[in-house]
């Protein structure tokens, strides 16, 4: 985990100086000095193809340089107790005598107040990275070592405060101190370097705060899906061998881990991951063991299930297709290690985890990796639809397979398809970038966008953002289009032209001529002559090559365009009722 | 010995990527534009990393080219008093 300074100096020479650079603000009162070598290693670490120019503030001055901060992708700031007060730093001397201790407190809430104004003001445009003190608090206070005074925990309640204030708003990323705890090293502070260069952490801090750091600025995005085995991984026991009775998942049992790792797969279904079953075993007996037994995980939160006694492999690859995601998004748990290589050398995307059932702190350890990997920054309304939708979406695929060609349509209009487009150009709409993040298979490019670029985009004033939520009598599958672009006249007539730079669709919204819907909501509502897409192809989005093919009756390619009158010709009957969201 | 001194003019290259290892032993922070404030504290960062050895604030202002850091750290090494 830890990185030499010899290391992160030779990573930071090796990147190409002619790369895209990735500006980023490293925000202190302290001299940031390795902790910026650090930081620029584990952002060309992180950011492969970039060079990370790190911009850095004036020494003791850290309201300051937040205030100056500009031109930056996001910014980090590192708050430590000194920054506060100086008092409580090592290169001052005003006094520690208790009779300042009040007017200590009083300055601490004063710089609190301050810092929140200033984080408030910098997440307003761009992403906030935030690391409150790492460092022991100086021995102001009169008790002893081992006993907490009022004074110290009064100020840690003030920061925490302050940390629990600026966390409400969706740019700004906190570090986490469970986490730099667990990582970092107990020594910290290195005093020597403090006095005579004011940089005040050890190297293996310094080291290991970077990382963190960086990995908050990269903001990769959580996995999709997890599979997971049921014998001696849902629950202990092999169902087969001990009968729906036997198995278990309590303290009674020793089998507590059970319990808990299926209390995080239901976390994680209510937060929007998909959860499947891939078992080797009779599914009858599973079938009754769900019916008979008070599981904490529900049947309900679990899509497909995959019992039999195929190849484990096999289950996985029809798990995915069913969800319609890359095998790099899923997670697959298992007690066998056999099986565990079975599925990595049939998918190596997907990331295969032993569940260590003899070993309760390793699977503890299994379940923090989990959560890890499966975190995002908030919930939305979209994660609460995904397992639901996708089980309608089986349906309706159903009854389309069932149909004969010609009855196709007829099954769709049946289904009170309901479009609504929205164009307000939400800078922070994270589901809608959530959606161009992740979109594959219908994305007209494969372009992904730095959270800063995309928000910078945005703001242009010919720059248009659609987003299309759908919902249908199977439910809703909430957000699913996102089409952004450029409007400009197109020639001396001043017909308007719209230049589509970027388009996704969610997997869950084939096959109900949603996309048709778009291309004639933009039309019309933009009054749009012409349309022209930036397209390019990529390994994973023929669904898009071949709807723009049928479209224009031409192969896609880049900068194809599509007229009015030729979509009108081609645009099949659609059934959706469609409305805008007001102030759209 | 000799790998000592190897080790050393490694924490040189790193800090100092523009020097041939063959210019490295004859370096000093007079002759060495680059080797500024920063760089030496980088420097004696990297040299503490590689030796696992502590220095003194009071010998860092004597540690200003190569043949008196590795004089430093070939003493600091043998266990004699820096």
């Amino acid at each position: 985990m830890t990185m030499k300074l010899a290391e992160a100096l030779t990573m930071v020479q090796a990147t190409p100086p002619h790369a895209p650079p990735l500006e980023i603000a490293l925000l202190c009162g302290f001299t940031p000095l390795h902790l910026e070598t650090f930081l620029r290693a584990q952002l060309c670490r992180l950011f492969p193809g970039r060079f990370p120019r790190v911009q850095i503030g004036l020494y003791g001055d850290l309201l300051g340089n937040l205030e100056r901060v500009a031109n930056v992708a996001a910014a980090i700031v590192v708050i430590e107790w000194s920054d506060l007060d100086p008092r409580l730093g090592l290169r001052r001397l005003g006094g520690w005598e208790p009779s300042r201790m009040p007017d200590i407190l009083n300055e601490v809430r004063r710089s609190c107040d301050l810092l929140q104004q200033c984080m408030a003001a910098v997440a307003q445009n761009i992403p906030l990275i935030a690391c409150f003190p790492t460092l022991p608090l100086p021995p102001v206070s009169f008790t002893p070592a081992a006993r907490a005074s009022e004074f110290t925990l009064e100020l840690r309640s003030r920061v925490a405060s302050l940390g629990a204030a600026v966390s409400h708003d969706p740019a700004v990323r906190i570090v986490d101190p469970q986490r730099l705890n667990a990582l970092s090293p107990a020594q910290r502070l290195d005093v020597n370097a403090d006095l005579s260069t004011g940089f005040p952490y050890t190297l293996a801090h310094a080291s290991v705060l970077a990382e963190l750091l960086a990995g908050l600025v990269q903001n990769p995005l959580p996995k999709k899906g997890l599979i997971t085995d049921l014998d001696d991984t849902l629950w202990r026991g092999i169902l087969g061998e001990v009968g729906v009775e036997g198995i278990s998942w309590d303290l009674d049992h020793h089998s507590q881990i059970h319990g808990l790792y299926q209390q995080l797969l239901r976390s994680l279904a209510a937060s929007g991951t998909l959860i499947a079953v891939a078992s080797k075993n009779e599914r009858a007996l599973v079938q009754q063991a769900f019916a008979g037994r008070d599981f904490i995980v529900r049947e309900s939160d679990v899509f497909p299930f995959e019992v039999h006694w195929d190849a484990k492999s096999e289950s996985v690859a029809r798990i995915l297709s069913t969800w319609n995601i890359s095998a790099d998004d899923v997670v697959f748990v298992d007690d066998s290690p056999m099986d565990l290589a079975e599925v990595k050398a049939a998918h190596p995307g997907v990331e295969c985890l032993r569940f260590p059932r003899e070993n309760p702190q390793a699977a503890y350890e299994l379940l923090e990796r989990l959560r890890d990997l499966f975190g995002k920054e908030r919930i939305t309304s979209e994660d609460s639809l995904r397992a639901a939708s996708l089980r309608s979406n089986a349906t309706l695929q159903h009854g389309v397979n069932q149909s004969s060609a010609g009855a196709s349509e007829e099954f769709l209009r049946h289904i009170g398809g309901k479009l609504t487009f929205s164009r307000q150009k939400q800078p922070l709409d994270s589901r809608a970038f959530e959606l161009v993040s992740k979109t594959n298979q219908f994305n007209l490019n494969g372009r992904r966008f730095q959270e800063t670029e995309w928000q910078e985009w945005l703001k242009a004033k010919d720059t248009v953002m659609i987003a299309a939520s759908y919902q249908d009598k199977y439910g809703p599958l909430g957000k699913i289009a996102v089409i952004a672009g450029d409007l400009s006249n197109s020639d001396s007539s001043g017909k308007r032209k719209l230049r589509v730079r970027t388009w996704v669709m969610s997997c869950r919204a084939f096959s109900r001529l949603i996309e048709y819907e778009c291309l004639q909501w933009l039309f019309s509502k933009l009054d749009v002559e012409e349309i022209e897409f930036d397209f390019l192809p990529t390994a994973r989005n023929a669904p898009i090559q071949t709807f723009l093919q049928r479209v224009r009756g031409a192969p896609a390619e880049p900068g194809c365009r599509l007229l009015r009158s030729q979509f009108m010709e081609t645009c099949p009957a659609l059934h959706h009722a469609v409305e805008e969201l007001p102030n759209g | 010995m000799a790998e000592l001194e190897s080790r050393l003019v490694n924490c040189f290259a790193v800090v100092f990527p523009e020097l041939t290892p063959q210019e490295i032993p004859s370096v000093s922070m007079g002759s060495l534009a680059s080797w500024d404030s920063v760089a030496g504290i980088t420097l004696l960062s990297v040299i503490e990393e590689e030796f696992n050895l502590s220095i003194s604030p009071d010998d860092v202002a004597g540690l200003v080219s190569f043949e008196l850091i590795l004089d430093y750290v070939r003493r600091v090494a043998s266990g004699a008093r820096a």
